[in-house]
């Protein structure tokens, strides 16, 4: 028979193989698996090996059961995560809220040092633009001339300036 | 006429097994609903109910009591916190036993520790006694004789690979089926079958090199061809 991979046995018959060790085939598919293994060398010893193996691990105890208290203390470890997750916070919440109230703070002073540049710098335009006008209407009522002496007076100061 | 009875009886007891089965999973339906709802002892009912598989689950896979009961402790945990994200699709079992295995391995690479292995063949003593251990011709060994040779099979298991141990450790020992070993692992019921034979070919092959029988083709541990009348 064509025996290979790990276990020796044909290659299409582990699966039954493993079957028949737990009983799970039926008496007329045993009986076919039995006449196999009646012919085959290689699958007659790796089912002997199967069923030693069953009886080995026999001995081999479970684990065992969770204690009594098992499914409180679970529940008391959710409790307590819960808990934990619900304060992510926990122990630096004073340092959290010492940190948002100094950024406030600083947040108010900026607003404020802006709002009061802004407002400094508004003023001075408006100061600068209000002395310029000034001036300038101020030139101009000094050149109107008010009688005739005046406008004789400006004509004689103008053609000493051309000369 | 006698016969109509006994029928509608047999019928009855053919579909027990699967309605028991059924209303098991309809209640932890329910229960589930319940916890995703807030409800924390309808959660602590999942656990009492499932804790018991769950050990055997991790149990099959770590074997280290104190181990055990701290991933199955972490396993539920888990669960408690997806517990909002499971659609139902599948029974809480199922899913419950896949974070189970998950979390095992997640455990064992974060561990990454393999224990210690006798490394000495056995004695003449010794393999007579597993001899008599897998004989089906020879009668149990007493007590204290089983304790020496199940020390010795447990260290064969630690020499397997572990998916060889963990298969065979969830099968023979904490009492998975096949099919339920196809689910947890996400494999084909055929290929845990395969795997599972293939073990069993595997500890054996252990078992000859310790009694110093390796190369001895055909070797039938307790007795030869009489060990496969099963």
């Amino acid at each position: 028979m064509n025996a290979a991979m790990d276990s020796g046995a044909c290659p299409g018959y582990e699966a039954k193989l493993e079957d028949y060790v737990g009983r799970r085939l039926s008496n007329g598919e045993a009986q076919r698996v039995a006449e196999h293994v009646r012919s085959c060398d290689a699958c007659a010893t790796a089912l002997d090996d199967a069923v030693a193996s069953v009886r080995l691990l026999r001995l081999v105890e479970p684990v065992g059961s969770p204690g009594p208290r098992f499914a409180r203390i679970v529940m008391a470890r959710i409790r307590s995560e819960r808990e934990a997750s619900r304060d992510p916070r926990g122990s630096w919440q004073p340092f959290i809220s010492l940190a948002w109230r100094l950024a406030a703070t600083a947040s108010l002073a900026l607003a404020l040092m802006l709002t009061y540049d802004v407002v400094r710098h508004a003023r001075t335009l408006q100061t600068a633009g209000t002395t310029e006008i000034r001036d300038l209407v101020t030139s101009e009522a000094d050149r109107v001339p008010v009688n005739g002496d005046e406008v004789l007076l400006m004509v004689a100061e103008t053609n000493r300036g051309k000369r | 006429m006698s016969d109509v009875p006994k029928t509608v009886a047999a019928q009855a007891a053919a579909i027990a097994v699967p309605l028991s089965g059924r209303s098991r999973a309809e209640e932890d339906r329910n229960l589930v609903r319940q916890a995703q709802n807030g409800n924390d002892s309808a959660f602590e009912e999942l656990v009492r109910r499932h804790q018991q598989r769950v050990f055997a689950l991790v149990g099959g896979i770590l074997r280290k009591r104190e181990d055990v009961e701290d991933v199955a402790q972490q396993v539920f945990l888990k669960a408690f916190v997806s517990l909002k994200r499971f659609d139902q699709r599948s029974a809480f079992s199922t899913w419950l036993y896949k974070i189970s295995v998950n979390e095992c391995w997640d455990y064992l690479r974060k561990k990454k520790v393999r224990p210690l292995v006798y490394e000495s063949d056995l004695s003449e003593e010794q393999v007579s006694r597993l001899d008599g251990v897998i004989s089906q011709d020879r009668p149990l060994p007493a007590p204290s004789e089983r304790a020496e040779a199940k020390e010795l099979v447990e260290r064969m298991l630690e020499r397997l690979p572990d998916q060889d141990r963990q298969l065979l450790l969830l099968k023979e020992v904490e009492g998975f089926s096949v099919e339920e070993l196809a689910e947890i692992l996400d494999l084909n019921v055929n290929t845990v079958k395969v795997r599972l034979f293939r073990a069993r070919g595997r500890i054996m092959e252990h078992y000859r090199k310790r009694i110093g029988l390796d190369g001895l083709a055909g070797h039938s541990p307790g007795g030869g061809g009489k060990v496969r009348q099963i």
